[in-house]
């Protein structure tokens, strides 16, 4: 297999022998990027109504608090309720700050299309985690989820980050590298 | 020249209109302390990258990370503290810094005989 520093051609076995771009098209290379920077900035964005110490933890409850809260007042999923109403809010100073970490990583490396699709399964497991939290919540609009779930499926699926991301820029580095950790960011990107 | 570095530093200060920009589009709170993290480590980033200095974009990317970590240890506190962000403030500058470290610590790659010949 042969791949060009700077783009994103496969080819060099017995039965490719012209290079083949994954993402021919400049203009599909340059929506992919616009989705991935838009997906980050909706987890940057949305990372900042997390608030420590107490994550809306109060009388009234709000914030994130609040719709954790919603897993077990509008059940989604029986065991992920009882999961939440015995684990999650029982403690949820830990999991307020597991959920704020998490959903400003997810801002920052997709924003800059770094480990691109690595970030995009954790997106796809954070979205299914938010599902099951508000999806039967009043006035929610259950395709809003789905629809975070198929963006990050996309990214996913076209390893957007090496288009406009560092992904791309960086991979050449790291395809020529020996070390186990370069190895693993061709994996993850 | 290397675009990563200059783009995160445009990025960055770009990010300073956020200062004016208040409600549904704010998607980052920049303080007075931040616009000048934002400002004074974005264009450190894009002289980093005009002039394809690796230290440089280390440094600012060790500036980022510093920043980040300060507003996270404020928030935690249960306030913006002095830099005035919140937590998609310590998102923004957590990806600046990761990204300008990476770009930093790259080897420039060689072309390759194979590379060549499939260029060629």
């Amino acid at each position: 297999m042969i791949v060009l520093a700077g783009t994103d051609y496969v080819a060099g076995t017995d039965y490719a022998t012209r290079a083949v771009p994954l993402l021919p098209s400049r203009v599909n290379r340059a929506v992919i990027a616009i989705v991935r920077v838009g997906v980050g900035l909706l987890w940057l964005q949305n990372a900042g109504w997390k608030t420590p110490p107490d994550f809306g933890r109060g009388d009234p409850p709000d914030g994130l608090y609040l719709s954790t809260t919603y897993a077990v007042s509008h059940q989604v999923f029986g065991p992920y309720a009882w999961l939440v109403d015995r684990l999650v809010l029982p403690n949820f100073a830990f999991f307020g700050w597991m959920v704020l970490l998490v959903e400003a990583s997810l801002g920052a490396f997709l924003l800059i299309g770094l480990a691109t699709r690595f970030w995009a399964v954790v997106g796809m497991a954070q979205t299914v985690v938010i599902m099951l939290s508000i999806l039967n919540a009043p006035h929610e609009w259950y395709w809003a989820y789905v629809l975070m779930l198929l963006a990050h499926m996309a990214l996913f699926a076209t390893a957007a980050g090496r288009y406009g991301g560092l992904d791309g820029l960086l991979r050449p580095s790291w395809q020529g590298s020996r070390s186990r950790f370069a190895r693993l960011l061709v994996r993850v990107s | 020249m290397d675009r990563g570095a200059l783009v995160l530093g445009v990025v960055s200060i770009v990010s300073a209109v956020f200062v004016f920009v208040h409600g549904t589009f704010q998607l980052v709170q920049i303080g007075a302390a931040g616009l000048v993290v934002a400002l004074v480590l974005g264009l450190l980033a894009v002289v980093a990258g005009w002039l394809d200095e690796r230290a440089l974009m280390l440094g600012a990317g060790a500036g980022f990370l510093i920043a980040a970590a300060v507003q996270l240890v404020l928030l935690a506190g249960g306030r913006s503290g002095f830099l005035g962000g919140n937590a998609s403030t310590f998102s923004l500058w957590l990806g600046l810094g990761v990204g300008l470290v990476a770009v930093g610590l790259a080897a420039v790659p060689e072309a390759t005989e194979e590379s060549l010949e499939a260029t060629n």
